[in-house]
């Protein structure tokens, strides 16, 4: 079959079973959005913006594990693009973005709308191609997906000068079935001889943690690890990326750790002779200093990347590998030696736990506040949407205050249905994410829990809703400024608010969303929050957004204290430190 | 600490270069010197053929070689941090 080089790139997607794409047309993509036309195998969504479009292929990828899908023009919609490539390499997720260029001719000549996009995307992508002639754009392809898929998986930028999608130059279309990169082989099955050591380390444990994070999400290795914790039965506690992939109701869960995790996650951290880290890459936001970081444990490291084990807490036992194989080989010895495991001690171990959460556990129960004497608490709000919910929902967040009270207090029983910027930790990810795990899961709930300050970063994909139809439940946790910023602010720079409220600015957002075409709902008062909520569930055809005004004065606890603590030292209120 | 020779083995083909190059401003490394040249004469690469289980062509790969003066856990660091990069066939420290 001969097809020219704009049908060649659309017909190789297709190939690769892409069923959506999110793009922004513009000069340099006009022969690509052309072959778009020509075909009804793969939908195309017209975002508002490039950056709206990496995060809702993002979530995507998130939700379903499959890549998400871009494609931009070359200039501005490249560079608007990078925030969300960015979100992805920093998260490890599976994107392909396709970003169309000048034609190779005009390359180097500053010609209209040429931006070196292999350039600025390089820190931030897993690897990238140039095409260089439409026939090299299958392989090009099946390599991008390959890469992008495997291993710890990344964005990949395929940029395409316009003249390589020429719709008169025909050329020979087969889609390679095999993909073979010669310098590049990720690890897949462990060694023998680390799962060995990590179980001899296991049974001679007295006070172990299982920490678990998001590498484990992007293997597949849920329903792996819960199986290990059925013969295990050990402490788990999961990174914010990591929620889900261990069932929070679980009585074994011990919460997030990490810089706002709970008291008891941080203390048997902090207090473990073991930590098991599966998919975990020791963040700042989890290790706290690193030198004070668990000084009593030993670590066993599993990872499918060499470079995320003993970069910045060493590892004892490194298990490489696909995290998901890795832990189908020690669920298989640790089931032969179960017994050896020290479960007496262990268990004094769990009480040691179990009283740290009665000490200073989270307050799960702030819904039951229904008195209009006091103002709505945000959490309360998160606690009601997981109940109307009934925890089965898709939460997406932005990023803040909002996104922690989110981790906190909705209890996510299964992995992929927690959506948010861990890594680079960007605003405006929220709505633009939830359409995309809209569009994967038309039938599914999907939340939005944002805040008034990220929403307005990626507000105009509130369009986008409008024309594909997609009913998302925007939860606006409303308290009138950056309130993670006013937060370290009050903490740390004498309650100096500088920048970080708006002045009586905030639209009506009401009115805002009625003009798309959306319902609004503002809740003031804590006697409407729950009918309130429960009404904008019920309206199940529609894009609700809620604007709920909560307390301003509100902090998140606990709350690491930073520079110099370990992961003992935490704030647990406005008053007390540990 | 002392200044240590990375010899890193990669496709050679545009931008490859400018990824290792790239990386080691990135992750805050500094480049004390940097050599690089296509591979034209295969005799002493026959240990990339043989670790990879690949058959090499003349000009095909090149051969950089990088000092840094970095610590043990800093070069470790390094190296598989440059291994990771798609088009790097080879990197290891030169002793």
């Amino acid at each position: 079959m001969k097809l020219a080089g704009n049908d060649i790139l659309i017909q190789s997607l297709i190939n690769e079973d892409v069923e959506y794409i999110f793009g922004y047309p513009g000069g340099a993509a006009l022969h690509i959005y052309d072959a778009i036309f020509k075909q009804n195998k793969m939908e195309h969504i017209l975002v508002r913006h490039e950056q709206g479009a990496t995060h809702a292929a993002d979530g995507y990828a998130r939700a379903t594990g499959k890549p998400g899908v871009v494609l931009v023009t070359s200039g501005p919609g490249a560079t608007n693009a990078i925030t969300g490539i960015a979100t992805a390499f920093m998260d490890s997720i599976p994107m392909v973005v396709i970003s169309g260029q000048v034609a190779k001719h005009l390359i180097g000549t500053d010609a209209f709308q040429e931006t070196d996009m292999i350039g600025i995307s390089r820190p931030i992508v897993k690897h990238s191609f140039t095409v260089e002639s439409a026939e090299n754009i299958p392989e090009i392809v099946k390599q991008a997906f390959y890469i992008a898929t495997s291993g710890r998986p990344g964005p990949v930028v395929i940029d395409v000068p316009k003249d390589t999608t020429a719709p008169d130059k025909l050329f020979e279309f087969n889609y390679p079935n095999k993909v073979n990169i010669r310098s590049y082989s990720p690890p897949i099955d462990p060694e023998k001889n680390q799962i060995e050591r990590a179980v001899e380390a296991i049974i001679s444990s007295e006070k172990p943690v299982i920490y678990a994070g998001g590498g484990a999400i992007n293997s597949n290795a849920s329903s792996e690890l819960i199986k290990l914790n059925e013969i295990l039965d050990f402490p788990v506690t999961n990174t914010l990326m990591g929620l889900g992939v261990y069932p929070a109701t679980d009585p074994r869960f011990l919460g997030m750790l990490g810089m706002h995790g709970t008291y008891q996650a941080n203390m048997a951290m902090h207090n473990a002779d073991l930590i098991i880290a599966i998919g975990a890459r020791f963040d700042d936001r989890i290790t706290n200093t690193p030198k004070l970081f668990a000084p009593n444990a030993k670590i066993i490291h599993f990872d499918v990347d060499h470079s995320s084990v003993s970069k910045i807490i060493e590892a004892n036992i490194a298990v490489f590998g696909q995290v998901k194989n890795s832990l189908n080989e020690i669920i298989k010895l640790c089931e032969l030696k179960k017994e050896m495991i020290n479960t007496k001690k262990i268990s004094s171990w769990k009480n040691q736990i179990e009283e740290w959460k009665k000490s200073h556990g989270l307050n799960h129960d702030m819904y039951l506040e229904n008195s209009d004497d006091s103002t709505i608490m945000p959490q309360a709000v998160v606690q009601h949407v997981y109940n109307i919910t009934k925890g089965k929902a898709f939460v997406t967040s932005d990023v803040g205050q909002h996104q922690m009270f989110a981790a906190q207090y909705y209890h996510f029983d299964e992995p992929r249905k927690w959506i948010n910027s861990g890594g680079l930790g960007t605003m405006g990810f929220g709505l633009p994410s939830a359409m995309g795990v809209k569009l994967a899961f038309p039938n599914d709930e999907v939340v939005c829990i944002t805040g008034e300050g990220s929403i307005q970063m990626c507000i105009q994909e509130l369009s986008t809703c409008t024309q594909y139809n997609l009913p998302i439940k925007i939860i606006n946790i409303n308290n009138e400024a950056l309130g993670m910023v006013k937060q370290w602010q009050d903490m740390n720079y004498g309650g100096r608010h500088s920048e970080s409220t708006y002045q009586s600015s905030l639209p009506n957002f009401i009115e805002l969303v009625e003009s798309y075409g959306h319902v609004g709902i503002k809740i003031e008062k804590n006697s409407d929050l729950k009918s309130q909520l429960e009404r904008a569930f019920s309206l199940k055809d529609k894009l609700v957004f809620v604007d709920v005004y909560v307390d301003p004065d509100e902090h998140v606890y606990p709350m690491l204290v930073a520079p110099n603590g370990s992961l003992k030292d935490m704030w647990l209120d406005k008053e007390t430190k540990t | 600490m002392i200044q240590r020779k990375v010899s890193i083995i990669l496709e050679n083909k545009p931008g490859a270069l400018v990824r290792v190059v790239g990386l080691f401003h990135q992750r805050g490394y500094n480049i004390e010197s940097l050599h690089v040249d296509p591979v034209n004469d295969l005799t002493e690469y026959k240990y990339v053929e043989k670790n990879l289980n690949i058959k090499l062509k003349k000009g095909e790969v090149s051969h950089l070689i990088i000092s840094t003066t970095v610590n043990d856990n800093l070069l470790r660091q390094i190296l598989r941090q440059i291994n990771k990069l798609i088009d790097v066939l080879i990197a290891e420290e030169v002793k």
